[in-house]
């Protein structure tokens, strides 16, 4: 329960955070103390010595000047009740923009570390062949999934012995890959060199 | 080769010492008949003279080493080395033949090993066999087969290979008959004589004593009450 | 040491008599905990290989895991069906590389008989990415004219006798009942598929018109009476299907998972639930986790208890050995080697057990894998021992090891007490 609402509340704040000064009246929200999180105005940690993977964050797979409330601009969420169908409009339009966030295209061919929850997408007699990092519990069947740029495809290079919605640190190349066109929107993909149990502390 | 120096031995729990002996010693080669009524402490000097326990006070020196100076484990191996053990009955173990159980010394003392095989050709065991008039064809038999006088016989064998510098027989004809007494004696004695071996024999059979170079009555050199009212 | 280990072995011997109990009772427990542990990592392997390519399972909203079940496993049945055209709007997303309907229901012979489209033989991949090969004959046509066609699995056909073209007929449900067969409308086997080692190797595969067309005559699960229609009358009706059990769908790409599964699950013309396979697996396996515990915990007692026999057996034997022990000591043995004696005889008969145990496993895996194969479709004990398997067997002769410490540690107590005159 208490990490649905986490989840819910992280999303508010991402959304809330970038762009509306009204939202801003809800008070200061407490950041949640989800798996990845910093303040998304930290810049990205430098590199620790060349070769060695960077650590990075889940905002740091959003380009900077990506703005999904663009199109959204003006409401007032304020007054707003909980059923109104206005409500249920704007959040599938705001589905809609998740659905084709864009990748950060100075994300491709970096060699990168990060922390998220496993969903088991191929699995072998060792373990997983191919699995979606995502950064919140829960992304699979309850809450609303990740926008389409905070999902990874990893694809570990020994199968990796993980369970459905465990914590691991993926260290890799990430690259954008262009789907089909049709879908005209890029996402992330990462050949992990390895992957291990998340501990608290980032090495 | 033997020496006891002003030994004094409490079971635990005890109020009076068992054990209190001021000065014995016993020369290489000799055989002494120790004798004294039951329950006056013979089993308990043997495992004196054997290293198995260690007295309270004083020293027991076998061969220029005292016991007490030894480590468990090495005493343990001076044992294997140097002394041959008969019981009055059970000696032999019963899962393994009778060559092994002549053997089993050797398992535990490389000295006694060498010169098992150095006396005469390889297999000193068969040779003893032999001498204490055990048939061949039982040799392979286990051990829990063969007749207590067999079996007393097999004993003398085991305590004898490797010819170790002391052997001591505690009480070993209470068991047999009158004929394989005096069967058993002689070919005790003549061992111990052709290895040179010291022998104690320890018995409350008065008959015996005249077969032995010396003769030592326990309670005679035993002076517990005199040692309690010393101490 | 070693002279030590060949009195023990003697020793042993010549206790054999209530030592071989102790030692069949090791092997008990041994061969539990082994072939349990196989068997938990071969269902598990068998069901992972089991499906594989395919990002999400469509049914009716219910429990994922059922779905799973019923749709790739066949186990158990599904609540209610789908309908077809909400299955091709969902289908639509533009996200979507294909989907392949699956009608469940009808049996024959205790085999499921799955109904789909021809596209599920390209389209279906097992074990990592392997897809269906046809051993003999085709895959049916999917259309009028070849209606009443069957594709058999590799057990279907080992298990019956099947070859090509013979005529089988199909059960409502599963079957049992005599007037429960679809007998008017045979089937003619026109494929066989190679063996899988997945629940593919126990099923019949129809096209989804051929089951409509056989359930033409039926309502609500019984034939109406007094209304036949012939096999070849059967085709001019409309056979399209409108309901269906399940569909497999692939995507064109991974990332988009989450976004079809919302778009599925919000479908408003009925309430339908899309699952991805790999989380609903973990699932199943955090459900079953609690009975394969409590498998391991019995086990486990089983052998501590048969542990507790040898402790018991050997030190009850102590009482009459201590002349033996008094004469150890007189050749020159410390209490220390008494120790070790009884410790390795006691080492000894746990490596016996333990070695008896693994082979029995070995052995009872070889022998229920056929039975297994035919019944549940799960492949069972291909290969060498897993690391698991030998943590387990180390530690049942570990834990022997440690046991024997405890008539050891008495022995030695008794040769320092007794010394070379034991009092018994």
């Amino acid at each position: 329960m208490r990490a649905w609402l986490t989840a819910l509340a992280l999303m508010a704040a991402l959304v809330l955070s970038s762009a509306l000064p009204a939202a801003a009246q809800t008070g200061g929200v407490v950041r949640p103390p989800v798996v990845p999180s910093t303040a998304p105005s930290t810049p990205p940690s430098p590199a620790a010595k060349p070769g060695a993977p960077r650590t990075i964050t889940w905002e740091d797979l959003t380009p900077r000047d990506w703005d999904p409330m663009k199109d959204l601009r003006g409401l007032d969420f304020g007054i707003l009740q909980d059923s109104d169908p206005r409500a249920q409009a704007m959040l599938r339009r705001l589905r809609e923009v998740w659905d084709n966030a864009p990748t950060n295209p100075r994300m491709d061919g970096q060699l990168v570390r990060l922390p998220g929850f496993v969903v088991p997408l191929e699995e072998g007699k060792d373990g997983l062949l191919e699995f979606l990092l995502v950064p919140y519990f829960g992304a699979c069947i309850h809450t609303p999934p990740p926008p389409a740029n905070q999902i990874v495809h990893v694809l570990p290079r020994s199968a990796a012995k993980f369970r459905s919605m465990e914590t691991v640190w993926v260290s890799g190349t990430m690259r954008t890959v262009r789907t089909d066109s049709l879908m005209g929107v890029a996402s992330y993909r990462l050949e992990a060199t390895t992957v291990e149990a998340y501990t608290e502390k980032p090495r | 080769m033997l020496e006891l120096r002003g030994l004094r031995f409490s079971w635990p729990g005890a109020a009076a010492p068992t054990l209190a002996i001021d000065e014995l010693t016993l020369a290489a080669g000799r055989t002494v008949f120790l004798h004294g009524p039951s329950g006056c402490g013979k089993s308990t000097l043997l495992g004196l003279l054997a290293g198995v326990l260690l007295p309270s006070s004083g020293q027991v020196s076998l061969l220029g080493r005292s016991w007490a100076g030894l480590r468990a484990s090495r005493r343990d191996a001076f044992r294997a080395d140097h002394v041959g053990y008969i019981f009055q009955q059970f000696n032999l173990l019963p899962y393994l033949s009778v060559l092994d159980n002549v053997r089993l010394p050797c398992r535990f003392s490389r000295r006694r090993a060498e010169r098992a095989t150095a006396r005469g050709e390889e297999g000193g065991a068969e040779r003893l066999l032999e001498r204490v008039g055990l048939p061949a064809s039982l040799w392979a038999r286990p051990a829990a087969q063969l007749s207590v006088g067999q079996q007393q016989r097999v004993a003398a064998a085991r305590a004898l290979i490797g010819a170790p510098e002391l052997v001591i027989a505690d009480e070993p004809t209470s068991a047999l008959d009158a004929d394989r007494r005096d069967a058993f004696m002689d070919l005790l004695l003549g061992e111990c004589a052709a290895a040179g071996s010291t022998l104690i024999f320890v018995s409350h059979d008065q008959r015996l004593a005249a077969r032995f170079s010396q003769q030592l009555s326990l309670p005679a050199i035993n002076r517990p009450a005199v040692a309690a009212g010393a101490a | 040491m070693k002279p030590l280990l060949a009195l023990a072995a003697r020793s042993a011997w010549h206790r054999r008599g209530t030592l071989a109990l102790v030692s069949l009772s090791i092997a008990l427990a041994t061969l539990l905990l082994l072939s349990l542990e196989r068997l938990r990592q071969d269902v598990r392997t068998s069901f992972v290989q089991s499906v594989s390519g395919t990002d999400l399972i469509v049914g009716a909203r219910a429990s994922p895991v059922q779905l799973m079940l019923y749709a790739v496993f066949r186990i158990g049945g599904a609540t209610s069906n789908l309908r077809m055209d909400s299955l091709r709007a969902v289908a639509s997303h533009r996200a979507v590389a294909w989907m392949v309907p699956l009608s469940l229901g009808d049996s024959h012979r205790g085999f499921p008989v799955l109904g789909t489209t021809p596209e599920y033989f390209e389209r279906f991949r097992y074990g990592q990415g392997k897809p269906l090969v046809l051993a003999q004959g085709q895959r049916f046509a999917g259309t009028l004219d070849g209606l009443y066609e069957a594709v058999i699995g590799a057990e279907v056909a080992a298990g019956l006798g099947y070859g090509l073209g013979q005529r089988i007929v199909l059960s409502h449900g599963s079957g049992g009942l005599p007037g429960a067969e679809h007998a008017d409308k045979p089937f003619g086997v026109v494929g066989v598929l190679a063996r899988t080692g997945t629940p593919v190797d126990r099923t019949v595969h129809v096209s989804l018109q051929a089951i409509e067309a056989i359930h033409l005559d039926w309502v609500g699960g019984a034939p109406m009476p007094g209304l036949r229609i012939a096999p070849e009358q059967a085709r001019k009706f409309d056979l399209e299907p409108k309901q269906v059990t399940a569909a497999l769908i692939g995507l064109k790409s991974r990332v988009a998972v989450f976004a079809v599964q919302r778009h599925v699950n919000s479908f408003e013309g009925e309430p339908l639930m899309a699952v991805l396979p790999g989380v609903a697996l973990d699932e199943l396996w955090q459900l079953v986790g609690l009975g394969e515990r409590a498998l391991l915990a019995m086990s486990v007692l089983v052998a501590v208890v048969s542990l507790a026999g040898l402790v018991a057996t050997v030190l009850a034997g102590l009482g009459e050995r201590r002349r033996e022990l008094a004469v150890l000591r007189a050749v020159g043995a410390g209490p220390r080697h008494v120790l070790a004696l009884l410790a390795l005889e006691g080492t000894l008969v746990t490596l016996l057990g333990a070695l008896l145990g693994a082979a029995a496993a070995a052995l009872a895996v070889v022998a229920a894998a056929p039975w297994v194969q035919a019944t549940l479709g799960i492949t069972l004990g291909g290969g060498a021992p897993t690391a698991v398997q030998w943590a387990l067997w180390a530690a049942v002769v570990a834990a022997g090891i440690l046991a024997s410490l405890v008539p050891g540690w008495r022995a030695y107590r008794l040769s320092l007490a007794d010394g070379l005159s034991p009092r018994s």
